[in-house]
């Protein structure tokens, strides 16, 4: 217990530190200075084990559900981890919706959001008319230095948003220091530039000792099919209302590779997703 | 004017006093013997192959739309004159205040001959005369061929004109005609106690009007810009680029004034007069006050870009203008020592441009509202929105409701909301508690776990007295979905057999 409490402090003074390099960077700019505040940890050693030098914060990530009906999972996940990577930075959030999303999948309620820590002062959301137009405004606000986050919430596997598009997104998100994230309501995998890719699905919560039908922490299981700079895993990670943070929900009775889960039929595929020319 | 030489005379008819009459006639018509008023028969008695169409009085209001636009090139106060149908001679017309706007096109002589020649090359016949007061003008655009009159004779001109020139009543006109009194010079000389008895105060108001005795205003159909700035091009432009030019142009003619009084613009307007007279506005609007040209072109080059399939550029602008329609005092700043961008510019440029490209009310933010009906208690509001001042929002990250349990450590509030709530079809095991099993978009649920109820009632004073209350339970099924569903209405007290509704889904 101890060491936490150590640690913690430690990384607050290296933020602090960062934060007043980063003052000074904008004077000349040195990306090599900001990419060492780049990194968070999410203080699960199962999910620390695989990012070696820690979440890179500053890249294009992807969440994404299979069925439509889990994207309540994938925004309470994202949000998560939005107000993980945001805490100790200052600036805005962008959220650039798809028209297509916001047919079923509901509009994000601030009061739910500020529970996970996220203010949704914060947020500046961004509702286009067409994806086209969608594309353009993450693009742009991919641009904005003073940002702290763009979140680019799809539904499905357009074609307009195809390798370019998500590289070009990566790209800027690695240049200007952004947290940049794809929202994937109730699509498929695909392969792009994300660093990272989650497949995030609602889980049984815990019993609730005070209540008899009650329910505990929330649970969510987390699939990472994708990490470009490490391995891949799946985990089950509950939501800690009171240090507003994740922790992992160790699994006896799930021992399986990690490739396979999301693949209920037939055997484990071999191999990668790999960036082909699109069918659609 | 007749445009159509050779072809027969052209009339418009509608139905009126139950028959079809003539309604509207061309030159070649009026010279011809027929009149407004003529039943169509008679017409065509006098004319077998009378050209009719029927009269469309929307169509006819939106021509006067666009001309009262075009005219926007002469003076910034052009009001559309609607009267009422009794009146007699009630063509509809405009009236533009050139009040310290002649000069600019050379006198006011000059400005009525640029303005009657402009529309009669663009196939409309206009009458136009300059007065002192709007009655005066009206009189004499239709019952004199007296284009401008001096300044100051305005009273003994208008003495020889008919009394119909006062816009008055038809019915008024035919008893005044009856008693001989048929100039307005006849009753401009009689005492005036008797007149406002046989005929009522509207008659003296419309000579007082028209003579200059009694104020009248004109009401402008736009508001006035704050400031405005415009170039004229003796040769037509067309391209998107010199569109743009001229508009940072005019921004960089703006910038001085907005210096000197330290404002900021926070709408802006481009006026683009098409050389064929239709008028495209184009209008911005800033997150905080601009006054950069750079800036001002930039909102204005993503607007453009957005839409300029749509544009048409014709043969071309004539006129480009660029209007404050808003301005606000601009926020002090200071520099950065560095010579970067200040804070937050970044952030309030990408604002600008977003609101710019897909419209100011797709870029929102969250507001909070006083009430604890959940879709209710918060609204998006356009980050560019009236009122720059920064509002702190406090969103409490501990909810009022469960306090008493000491279970904050829950999420009381899901992550997503539906906007309007989705009925349910719920089966309870008692009429107040949990539902058991509840079927959601076509899809079965099988609740395993349930908290609640959380009740919240309905706002009476907003809902009035049939609103009912709201009971929310926090729910998972079997596989770990989580929702927040309500029944409406308490049982037995409220309703019989209450509703169930989906509000919302948890992470």
């Amino acid at each position: 217990m101890q060491g936490t409490h150590v640690r913690h402090r430690m990384e607050a003074l290296q933020d602090a530190v960062a934060r007043v390099d980063r003052r000074h960077a904008s004077f000349a700019r040195h990306a090599r200075l900001r990419e060492k505040d780049g990194f968070v940890r999410f203080g699960i050693d199962a999910l620390d084990a695989v990012f070696k030098d820690g979440f890179p914060v500053f890249a294009l990530h992807e969440v994404r559900c299979t069925l439509s009906r889990d994207i309540g999972a994938a925004s309470g996940f994202l949000a998560g981890l939005l107000a993980g990577c945001m805490k100790n930075r200052a600036g805005r959030i962008v959220w650039i919706c798809d028209p297509a999303c916001r047919l079923d999948g509901g509009q994000l309620f601030p009061a739910g959001l500020a529970m996970f820590g996220l203010d949704p002062a914060r947020l500046l959301m961004v509702r286009p008319a067409d994806l086209k137009s969608a594309l353009w405004a993450s693009d742009e606000a991919a641009k904005c230095t003073e940002l702290a986050g763009v979140v680019f919430q799809v539904k499905g596997n357009p074609a307009r948003f195809d390798m370019t598009a998500t590289r070009r997104l990566m790209l800027k998100a690695q240049q200007n220091g952004l947290f940049v994230s794809i929202l994937r309501q109730g699509g498929e995998e695909e392969a792009n530039a994300a660093a990272t890719r989650w497949c995030v699905d609602a889980r049984a919560s815990a019993a609730d000792p005070h209540l008899e039908k009650g329910i505990g922490l929330l649970r969510l299981s987390l699939v990472l099919e994708r990490n470009r700079n490490g391995q891949t895993g799946q985990w089950t990670v509950a939501w800690n209302q009171h240090e507003h943070g994740f922790e992992h929900v160790p699994e006896d009775h799930v021992d399986r590779p990690a490739a396979a889960l999301h693949r209920p039929d037939g055997a484990p595929q071999m191999g990668q997703v790999m960036a082909f020319e699109r069918a659609s | 004017m007749n445009g159509r030489p050779d072809a027969p005379p052209l009339a418009a008819t509608a139905k009126v006093k139950n028959a079809m009459r003539l309604v509207a006639v061309d030159g070649h018509g009026h010279e011809a013997g027929l009149r407004v008023g003529q039943t169509l028969s008679d017409a065509r008695a006098l004319f077998p192959d009378l050209d009719v169409f029927d009269d469309d009085p929307d169509a006819d209001a939106a021509m006067l739309e666009a001309i009262a636009a075009w005219c926007d090139r002469y003076t910034p106060l052009v009001a559309v004159e609607r009267l009422a149908e009794t009146i007699a001679g009630s063509a509809p017309g405009l009236f533009l205040d050139i009040s310290g706007c002649a000069h600019l096109f050379g006198g006011e002589e000059a400005m009525r001959g640029d303005l009657v020649a402009r529309l009669r090359a663009a196939g409309i016949l206009a009458h136009a005369a300059i007065a002192d007061t709007p009655g005066a003008a009206w009189a004499f655009a239709r019952y004199s061929d007296r284009a401008a009159v001096a300044p100051g004779r305005h009273q003994e001109e208008l003495l020889d004109l008919p009394l119909a020139g006062l816009r008055l009543e038809t019915q008024m006109l035919d008893m005044l005609r009856k008693l001989g009194l048929r100039t307005v010079g006849c009753i401009a000389a009689l005492p005036r106690a008797p007149l406002a008895a046989r005929f009522g105060n509207g008659l003296l108001l419309r000579l007082d009007q028209a003579l200059g005795r009694e104020e009248e205003a004109i009401s402008p159909r736009l508001p006035v810009p704050e400031l405005s700035s415009e170039r004229i091009f003796a040769e037509p432009i067309a391209l998107v680029e010199d569109i743009e030019r001229t508009a940072l142009q005019l921004a960089g003619n703006l910038k001085p004034r907005l210096d000197a009084r330290q404002l900021g613009a926070r709408t802006l307007e481009l006026k683009l007069f098409r050389v064929d007279g239709h008028v495209t506005s184009i209008s911005v609007r800033a997150a905080s006050p601009v006054y950069q040209p750079e800036r001002i072109m930039m909102l204005f080059r993503e607007r453009i870009a957005g839409f300029h399939e749509d544009m048409d550029a014709g043969f071309g602008f004539d006129l480009i203008r660029l209007n404050v329609t808003e301005s606000e005092t601009r926020p002090v700043e200071q520099a950065d020592l560095g010579g970067g961008q200040a804070r937050g510019e970044a952030f309030i440029n990408l604002v600008d441009k977003l609101g710019a490209r897909l419209g100011t009310d797709r870029v929102l933010r969250f507001a909070a509202a006083d009430t604890h009906i959940p879709e209710r208690s918060f609204g998006l509001v356009a980050q560019a929105g009236a009122g720059n001042a920064v509002e702190t929002l406090l969103w409490s990250d501990n909810q009022p409701a469960l306090d008493g349990q000491g279970s904050a450590a829950v999420l009381t509030r899901p992550v997503l909301l539906f906007d309007r709530p989705e009925p349910v079809e719920a089966v309870a095991e008692v009429p107040d508690g949990p539902p058991i099993r509840f079927r959601w978009r076509r899809t079965l649920y099988r609740v395993v776990r349930s908290e609640g109820p959380e009740r919240i009632a309905c706002e009476w004073w907003r809902d009035g007295r049939g609103g009912q209350s709201r009971d929310y339970f926090r729910i998972e099924d079997d596989e770990g979905h989580r929702f927040w569903i309500f029944r409406l209405g308490l049982f037995e007290r409220e309703t019989h057999n209450p509703a169930w509704f989906m509000h919302g889904l948890f992470a």
